[in-house]
């Protein structure tokens, strides 16, 4: 893993995001700040502690050969569902070396675990990640 | 009736970019106040007379919105297209299935409610009633996407 967990402030939340697996999808219902969160993160990724964080969505040129080439990254991609194609999905299986937060809610063709999928969370003004998937 | 598409089309009366097409093309069109009603339930935002919003995390414009919200939008607004909802929560299709004549694209099931009554059309042929009806419609597309090995 790049990062377990990723921890900052965006006045007024508080942003406290702990990982359970190389892939994590955020899904859950619309308007609950996915697209805020990858905002928050190009700013957050200037930083040196976060400066493994690299970011896709559909604006991003060349995606599919920008993606191709990455390792030891922590990949943030939104609009996934609109972008990754089959090659990506494989590329994301086999790329140990990186890990991936993914705002997608297609999982077909990715090697997945309970503690892949996730919801942003808000309790008070706090923010975290829960597992989708409770048993 | 709802025409729902399950395989892609590359057309020009496709919307598969949602935030894109909203961004450059939807929300240049002034927002009823049955729409601004809709964004307010959806994202819990204000909007404006001048397309500002006002949600939690701040001011913005309607360029701001979710991508959910964008696509509902994009459904309403664009009456004649075929709308990707691949991006959409179960709360926003909650919404997207008490509309009526509209034509969108999914190539999943996604666990939502539908009213029994709500006729549906899948890929030009197959006619279904409500939630039973989709969800027997999906069980038997994924039967057959295994026979086909796909």
């Amino acid at each position: 893993m790049i990062y377990d967990l990723i921890e900052f402030q965006a006045f007024p939340f508080s942003y406290s995001l702990r990982f359970e697996d190389r892939v994590t999808l955020v899904r859950g219902d619309s308007a609950t700040g996915k697209t805020f969160l990858y905002q928050m993160l190009e700013d957050l990724r200037m930083t040196k502690e976060y400066e493994a964080i690299r970011l896709f969505n559909y604006k991003t040129d060349n995606f599919h050969s920008s993606l191709a080439k990455m390792q030891k990254s922590f990949i943030v991609i939104d609009n996934a569902d609109t972008i990754l194609n089959e090659e990506d999905r494989k590329f994301i299986n086999f790329e140990h070396s990186n890990q991936y937060m993914l705002f997608l809610r297609n999982c077909d063709g990715l090697n997945l675990s309970a503690g892949s999928f996730m919801v942003l969370c808000e309790k008070g003004k706090q923010i975290t990640l829960e597992r989708e998937i409770k048993f | 009736m709802i025409y729902i598409y399950t395989v892609k089309r590359d057309s020009e009366d496709w919307i598969l970019r949602n935030d894109w097409y909203f961004n450059l093309y939807t929300c240049n069109q002034k927002f009823t106040e049955e729409e601004k009603s809709i964004v307010r339930k959806l994202d819990r935002a204000i909007v404006s007379d001048d397309m500002r919003i006002e949600t939690k995390y701040g001011l913005g414009t309607v360029r701001n919105l979710s991508s959910g919200c964008k696509t509902c939008l994009n459904i309403i607004k664009n009456p004649g297209k075929t709308v990707s909802v691949e991006e959409c929560g179960a709360n926003v299709l909650d919404f997207v299935f008490q509309l009526d004549e509209i034509h969108i694209y999914m190539s999943r099931p996604e666990r939502f409610h539908i009213r029994e009554e709500v006729e549906i059309c899948f890929n030009e042929k197959d006619i279904v009633f409500g939630r039973r009806g989709y969800e027997n419609w999906w069980s038997e597309e994924y039967a057959r996407r295994a026979e086909s090995d796909l």
